[in-house]
């Protein structure tokens, strides 16, 4: 036990020493001209959310590491934490439920036209997972319901990128990925492979594009799904859809989100007002045991929420929403609250030179 | 005790580490490009670049987020690498993006 102890310090002082080795390396890496510095950066969040009258309140941090090295090497990592607090009904006092997690941590080498990645890293399927997953990014808190079906992350190898597609308006980006552990809690499996396909029309600022996801064992169930944003020229205005559609018990569905910012009303500049709506359809023929091993995905529900966001500063935000769900089949209604403050933090873990 | 003197080699190796880093970070690497310090001259050409950076910023960072305020050159070339690999941007914006960023 006393061996088992002295090894598991040595193991922690020998990674302790790589990661200081690692950042030291990372301070000499090179790009364009500047050095880029390693930098600490995330985000912390305090959310009060009331589902159908019961009340949780949830503190969290996200931080991420970001470490350049050389000329073509990033090294990224992120983590989770959060703490629920809930009150169940009946009870005087509030519950606390610890959450934590490593959210990916990827090694990347960059070249003009493809990016290699290895280790843990989020599954290239549509976008939400990839580019809406921090709180402080994403318009609306409450995650779409078919988001779970496709968000999640993989362990293994990807080969993704992007590049001018034989004209400067048409930008292709594309990803290709194999994974030997999908930790996912629907679409928890060993082995799945799967890519994503997207066009941006830079003067049109549209994106839109295709994913596909297939698991390679059991039932080999496989998902796909479509994307679409949008930011007219003319307005302040951010549309964003997905669609997607799982074999097996998976189910199918689709969201629409718009945000706008009433930047063009001088008192409300620092105001967004954001909407959407959803549907999600579950597989047809589910037993009733499937069903209630299923939750939330063994039924038919649509939602609608609205919010509003007020940026005190670009990384300071509080976040207010309202949502309306309809279980089909079960004739329930739940109302849905949210509020809320978001901070994303972000300094450098070495020297930055003259500062802006 | 071992222990302990392990952990305090290994701090004094950092502490070299980031000192070494210092000091190479104050040489003439830590610059701006040339490229770059030139656009403060407010020519033609100069502003085109500015515009054109200014738009592919517009472009690719505002599709998911709120435009952040500039930071310094260093730490804008570690975000622009990792906007890169999360939103797979073309190199041809990132380089347009990074300069516009570090000006």
């Amino acid at each position: 036990m006393c061996r088992l102890v002295q090894w598991s310090r040595r193991i922690a002082c020998a990674c302790l020493v790589a990661l200081f080795v690692m950042c030291g390396l990372a301070l000499h890496a090179q790009d364009d001209g500047f050095k880029p510095v390693p930098i600490l950066t995330g985000s912390a969040a305090y959310f009060t959310r009331v589902t159908g009258g019961q009340f949780q309140n949830t503190p969290s941090v996200s931080p991420l590491l970001l470490m350049p090295f050389g000329d073509k090497w990033l090294l990224e990592a992120k983590g989770n934490y959060s703490d629920t607090f809930a009150k169940e009904a009946g009870d005087n006092y509030y519950g606390s439920t610890t959450a934590y997690g490593l959210g990916y941590a990827q090694v990347d080498y960059i070249t003009k036209y493809v990016t290699v990645t290895g280790g843990r890293f989020i599954t290239p399927f549509n976008i939400y997972g990839e580019r809406f997953g921090p709180n402080w990014i994403r318009a609306l808190q409450i995650s779409p319901l078919c988001s779970p079906l496709t968000s999640g992350s993989a362990l293994g190898g990807m080969l993704h990128g992007g590049f001018p597609a034989g004209s400067e308006n048409v930008n292709l980006n594309y990803a290709v990925y194999f994974s030997t552990n999908n930790t996912h809690h629907l679409l928890a499996t060993d082995r799945s492979t799967g890519g994503r396909l997207g066009f941006f029309l830079p003067r049109q600022r549209v994106e839109f594009g295709a994913s596909f996801q297939q698991v390679l064992q059991l039932d080999r169930p496989h998902s796909s799904g479509a994307y679409l944003l949008w930011q007219p020229y003319r307005a302040p205005l951010s549309v964003r859809s997905e669609y997607v559609r799982s074999s097996g018990t998976k189910g199918s569905g689709y969201w629409i989100e718009s945000a706008y910012r009433l930047s063009q009303i001088s008192p409300l500049r620092r105001l967004e007002l954001v909407g959407r709506g959803q549907q999600f359809f579950a597989a047809a023929n589910l037993s009733a045991a499937t069903i209630k091993k299923l939750g939330a995905f063994g039924k038919d529900t649509t939602q609608a929420d609205l919010g509003l966001n007020y940026y005190f500063r670009s990384d300071v935000r509080a976040s207010l929403s309202y949502g309306r769900q309809f279980v089909l089949g079960t004739n329930t209604n739940t109302n849905l609250w949210t509020v809320g403050m978001t901070y994303r933090f972000l300094m450098p873990l070495g020297p930055t030179g003259r500062s802006m | 005790m071992k222990m302990n003197r392990f952990v305090v080699a290994a701090f004094f190796a950092f502490a070299l580490l980031l000192a070494v880093s210092a000091f190479a970070g104050t040489g003439s690497k830590d610059s701006p490009a040339p490229a770059v310090t030139a656009t403060s001259g407010g020519s033609t050409q100069d502003e085109d670049m500015r515009l054109e950076g200014e738009k592919r910023f517009r472009a690719n960072c505002g599709r998911c987020h709120m435009a952040p305020p500039k930071f310094a050159p260093r730490m804008v070339a570690t975000i622009v690498r990792h906007m890169r690999v999360r939103a797979n941007i073309t190199d041809e914006d990132r380089r347009q993006i990074l300069r516009y960023m570090a000006q």
